[in-house]
């Protein structure tokens, strides 16, 4: 008899850590802090500009922003988030990402 | 010469202001420094020649001074990213700011009876170059620390009071340029 070939158990946080390291649209984000030089008008227009939201999308996000010391503004592939924070860092705005679970 | 009253649109992709003489004289010299600071950073030209052309800079730790490392951030909280990101990216980064100032300059310097004339692309080139410009006065007036009610009662001999009043014109001139383009971005 021949050895049992090795059986990979995959529970499901396995699974999900599997997919996790292949999925390249998922586990970044984008943070915006709050920071008490840059115009309150300005940060909005930035994430207008940037994101391409509405007024009042970018709006909402500069009040989270303002009032709760930061807040999560894209989410998606590490590249393209890092594109975002390279964009952001060009107009003055401080911007950092991490990893979703990181935050 | 009037003070300037700030930007204004003028149809769909202009925006016009009007500075006087000591104006753009305050505001060559504020983005001169910003582009002399930058310089700062700037490689050692032949370390590494080849690294240099594609944009890799010999920098990965951050700038110790804190008006430059507000300007050139850390773009990840932990330091290995954050460095490794920094050596592929920081030189774009001090060249886009570079141009921004220079923009500003170069159309201060050829305004004719003070008028600064931006189309869409030089309009986000004055933000970003106004907020460096701000984002520099702000760190060293440890805005971060002190209210705007404390730097409003800076004594009048106070040298800090002047740049604090540089920093709120600054402020209000960067705001009617923002005012100015959502008009366009909101119709």
């Amino acid at each position: 008899m021949g050895k049992l070939k090795p059986q990979p158990t995959v529970s499901e946080e396995t699974a999900a850590e599997i997919s996790a390291i292949f999925s390249h649209d998922r586990p970044w984000v984008v943070v915006v802090w709050d920071d008490p030089i840059n115009l309150m008008t300005y940060v909005t227009y930035v994430f207008m500009t940037v994101f391409g939201f509405s007024k009042e999308k970018a709006t909402e996000l500069m009040l989270q922003v303002h009032n709760e010391g930061k807040s999560i503004v894209a989410k998606g592939a590490r590249e393209e988030m890092e594109r975002y924070v390279q964009r952001l860092h060009e107009y003055g705005l401080w911007a950092t990402l991490a990893r979703e679970d990181q935050i | 010469m009037t003070p300037t009253e700030g930007f204004l649109r003028h149809g769909s992709d202009t925006y016009i202001a009007n500075f006087a003489e000591t104006e753009r004289e305050v505001l060559v010299n504020l983005v001169q420094q910003i582009i002399e600071i930058l310089a700062e950073r700037h490689d050692h030209a032949n370390e590494d020649p080849l690294a240099a052309m594609v944009g890799i800079t010999t920098h990965d730790s951050p700038p110790d001074d804190e008006v430059l490392l507000r300007l050139l951030p850390n773009a990840y909280q932990d330091g290995v990213d954050a460095a490794e990101f920094r050596r592929y990216t920081e030189s774009t980064l001090r060249d886009k700011k570079r141009a921004h100032a220079m923009s500003i300059r170069m159309l201060l310097l050829s305004a004719t009876d003070g008028d600064v004339v931006l189309d869409f692309d030089n309009a986000q080139a004055w933000l970003g170059g106004l907020n460096d410009v701000r984002l520099a006065l702000g760190v060293r007036l440890n805005v971060d620390q002190n209210s705007h009610d404390d730097l409003e009662l800076l004594a009048p001999d106070d040298p800090m009071r002047a740049v604090y009043a540089v920093y709120t014109w600054l402020g209000w001139l960067q705001e009617t340029l923002v005012v100015a383009l959502m008009d366009e971005a909101s119709s």
